[in-house]
This record gives C-alpha cells, sequence and structure tokens, in this order.
C-alpha cells in the first residue's frame, strides 16, 4: 500500500510537471552557440528549455529567519531551485538525496560555485526548523526557504510552473502536496536553459553538474 | 498471494510424492522433512511481506537477501529434503534424456550463472521489478537456476559416478567465483546502477549507494557461506566415506 501511494504521488508529481508551459518542456538538442554549425553543442542529460528563462528575483526567509534575496545569493553560481514539501514521500527526498550525492563526489571547489534552493510548498507544516532538519539529512549547505503560500506560488507562475495542489486530508489529517517535480538549473550567467525532471539520476547530475559549473550552456544565445 | 500459492503447490506435491505405498512404511525421514520444511520458510521469507515487497522496490540490499534465500537456500533445502525413495521412483518415471542434459554439472553451471548475470544485469531488472509479474519471473528464474545449480551436487538421480566429492567441490568453488563478478560491479560502482532502486522513495538510515554497496557484500559474503556450508558438508562426507572404506 504505501509504495503504491508513493508512485501514484510520483504520477501526480509528473503529471503536474507536464502541465508547464511550452517553453519548459522542450526537449532535444538547441542549435550550436554563436552560431558555429560546425561545434557541437554540449549535450546534457537533462532537458533543454526551448526558451531561456531569467533567474527570478525574490526574498523568502530561510530556515533561520534571516531574508535570503535569491538573485544576489546566488549570483555567479550555479543555483538548482526546488519547490518541494517536507513530508513528501518521494520526488522531494529523491532529488535532493541524488544532488547531494553527487555534489559530494565533486570536492570542495566546485561544490563552491553551487547552490541547491529548496523553496516549500508547504508552509503550513514545514516550520524553519522542520526544513533544516530535513535539509540536513542531505547537505547542512543546501538553503531552505519559506513564504506564505500566495507568494510562492506568484514565484512558481514567474518561472512558468504550476502553483502546488494540496490534495484531499487523510483522516488522520495528514495530506499530500502536488507539486512540479522538476528541479530547475540557472547557470552561473543567469538564466535557466536547463530542467531536471523526476527520474533524475545520479549518473545525469554526476554528467551534468560539472557542465553546468563551468558555465557550458547547450547552445542557447 | 502468489507466494502462497507457490508454497501451498509445493507442499502438496511433497506430500503426494511422498505418500507410502499401500502396505509399505513410510519414505519420509524427520530429517528430509525438516529440510523440505525449512525451503519452503526461506522460500516465503524470501518472498512475502516484508522482504518481498521492500526488495521489490525500495533497497537492492534487500534484493540480494532475496537472491540468497530464494536462489541458493530455498533449492538446496528443498532438494535434500526429497527422500531416496523419491528420487528412485522419480527416476523410473522421469524421461531421463532431457534431465540428464539438464542437470549435467557444465549445463547447470551455465545455466544459473547466466541467470545471476541477468537478473542483475541494471536494464533487465529496472525492466522487470516495475511489475509483480516481472518481479515473479525473476523470483522463478533464480529458484529454477538455483534448482538446477545444486541437482548435480544434491540429487542422487540421474548417477553421475564420475562427478565424485572433489569434482563437486570444485563445481561449487567455481560458482562462488563466478559469483565475484555481479560482486564487484555492485560494490565498486559508484554510481547507483538500478533505476528500481535509485528512485525508490528513501528508507531512512541508508543512503542510495550504501544499499547497492551492501548489496555486493551480501552477494559475496552471503552467497559464500552458503555454498562453503555445502564445501563442507562435501568434504565432511567425502572424508566420513573414506574412512568407512579404509575400516
Amino acid at each position: 500500500m504505501i509504495r503504491l501511494r508513493s508512485r501514484s504521488l510520483s504520477a501526480l508529481a509528473i503529471a503536474l510537471g507536464s502541465l508547464v508551459p511550452s517553453a519548459w518542456t522542450g526537449c532535444g538538442k538547441p542549435p550550436a552557440a554563436g552560431g558555429r554549425e560546425d561545434a557541437p553543442a554540449p549535450v546534457f542529460r537533462g532537458r533543454v528549455l526551448a526558451e531561456t528563462v531569467p533567474r527570478p528575483e525574490f526574498t523568502l526567509l530561510d530556515t533561520a529567519g534571516e531574508p535570503y534575496d535569491f538573485l544576489e545569493e546566488t549570483r555567479g553560481k550555479t543555483a538548482l531551485l526546488f519547490f518541494g514539501y517536507t513530508h513528501c514521500p518521494d520526488v522531494c527526498p529523491i532529488h535532493m538525496g541524488n544532488i547531494a550525492a553527487v555534489l559530494n563526489d565533486l570536492g570542495v571547489e566546485r561544490r563552491r560555485h553551487v547552490e541547491v534552493v529548496f523553496v516549500s510548498t508547504d508552509p503550513e507544516r514545514d516550520t524553519p526548523g522542520r526544513i533544516r532538519e530535513w535539509l540536513d539529512r542531505f547537505d547542512p549547505a543546501f538553503v531552505g526557504l519559506r513564504g506564505d503560500r500566495a507568494e510562492v506560488d506568484a514565484i512558481q507562475r514567474s518561472l512558468g510552473l504550476p502553483p502546488s495542489v494540496l490534495e484531499p486530508r487523510a483522516g488522520d489529517g495528514s495530506y499530500a502536496v502536488g507539486h512540479a517535480a522538476q528541479v530547475v538549473a540557472f547557470s552561473p550567467d543567469g538564466p535557466a536553459r536547463i530542467v531536471y525532471p523526476f527520474g533524475t539520476r545520479q549518473a545525469d547530475w554526476a554528467h551534468d553538474l560539472p557542465l553546468l559549473i563551468a558555465g557550458t550552456t547547450p547552445g542557447h544565445p | 498471494m502468489g507466494v502462497w500459492a507457490l508454497i501451498v503447490v509445493l507442499a502438496v506435491l511433497y506430500a503426494r510424492l511422498t505418500r507410502p505405498a499401500t502396505g509399505a512404511g513410510p519414505i519420509r525421514s524427520p530429517w528430509r522433512t525438516i529440510s523440505f520444511g525449512a525451503a519452503l520458510a526461506a522460500l516465503w521469507l524470501g518472498l512475502d511481506w516484508p522482504i518481498g515487497a521492500l526488495a521489490a522496490g525500495y533497497l537492492a540490499s534487500l534484493h540480494m537477501l532475496q537472491f540468497l534465500l530464494v536462489a541458493l537456500i530455498a533449492p538446496a533445502l528443498l532438494l535434500l529434503g526429497i527422500p531416496g525413495a523419491v528420487w528412485e521412483r522419480l527416476a523410473g518415471r522421469a524421461r531421463t534424456s532431457g534431465i540428464l542434459r539438464l542437470t549435467h554439472p557444465a549445463a547447470a553451471f551455465l545455466a544459473f550463472n547466466l541467470v545471476v548475470l541477468v537478473t542483475h544485469w541494471p536494464v533487465v531488472v529496472d525492466a522487470l521489478m516495475g511489475s509483480q509479474a516481472g518481479s515473479f519471473l525473476i523470483d522463478m528464474l533464480w529458484f529454477g537456476g538455483g534448482i538446477l545449480l545444486w541437482w548435480p551436487v544434491v540429487a542422487p538421480f540421474p548417477a553421475r559416478p564420475g562427478f565424485g566429492y572433489a569434482l563437486k567441490i570444485g563445481y561449487l568453488i567455481a560458482v562462488t567465483i563466478t559469483m565475484t563478478i555481479p560482486f564487484l560491479y555492485l560494490t565498486f560502482t559508484s554510481l547507483p546502477v538500478f533505476a528500481t532502486y535509485e528512485l525508490a522513495p528513501p528508507i531512512p538510515g541508508i543512503s542510495k549507494r550504501q544499499d547497492q554497496q551492501l548489496a555486493g557484500l551480501l552477494m559475496k559474503l552471503g552467497g559464500a557461506v552458503v555454498l562453503w556450508t555445502g564445501i563442507a558438508a562435501l568434504f565432511f562426507r567425502w572424508y566420513v566415506g573414506e574412512e568407512g572404506s579404509v575400516a
């Protein structure tokens, strides 16, 4: 039963992910950068967006209760932005665990150039302390942010992501939150060109993260 | 449900095969019945909840424990549990040519190792473990492969006078060596190889990589314990036989 529930939640998250506008679902190999037709664009394992998405401007409170200006704090870095919740049984812990495992392999120097930002879509249950405790299971350097539901929904919309959906409560009062399942990867030069849907494996992250950190782009201007 | 059906079928089959003919004495001995019962217990333990459920979609390490129970332990105990009289009866009825070929040590060795390699190949695992039918197919391949593996060592039929204790011991040692291949692959690959377990809801206290390394170690160490127990038993029987013939 547990497995069925988890799988169905994954399916919901993936389905929500599939609702995003076409800019988020573009696949395939884009044209080579700089008009050099003979230079093959790097092949990323993430899903390359048809159009770049600017790095968003927003400020939310972090787990220490301090304002965190996403644009300023992540400037010049590879930023992996993910919207989820700490009671999530599958998508969120799997993404966080896989990213943490691969970042751990990269070494301190390259690790410094990556900021992983988790934004809660369940502010009612995700207290700052709970978010911190949950993120620390993966990597204490991960940033946890919290805002009210309207703020977080607005940020997601600005990125072209669907806002999260509260599922009906179970008899024991628990509930699931349907949310976009992709991690949005912002390049050091600013915009996002690639997203990583649920199903992205450690091997995929291990392949793409060094490229992202090095500022390699999949060929978009 | 399928697990219980399999166990009931095996138990009924055993009861029927070991039922003494009218007027004849009992053909079951207590230790053979215990051995057969232990085989069924190993199957049940490996295939039912919790090991079966967790092995199907959560932990590669439990998938490997399941492999040990279903492919190595249960088949050996099951074959050991069959009384000599039943083997004689089977020898009289069976089409010996097919069994001769299938249970030839070389064929059994190849079949078991093929099953081990194929059923631990990530593409196959990920393709089959997603469904109950696929998962059941892997279980049955393990069980069938295990029966073939142990048959030349345990079963008195078909008689193979040329395949004595020394060769049986060598045969089992060779299996410990071939099982090193998946062990090395699982234990020393830095990234998770099975999407089934990597993308499963995490189990607290064990990372995906630790789980995979534990799976490799279980295969090597657990497999070694089972196979070397068999080797030790063969050596002991060989020694006792030699002593008897000298006396």
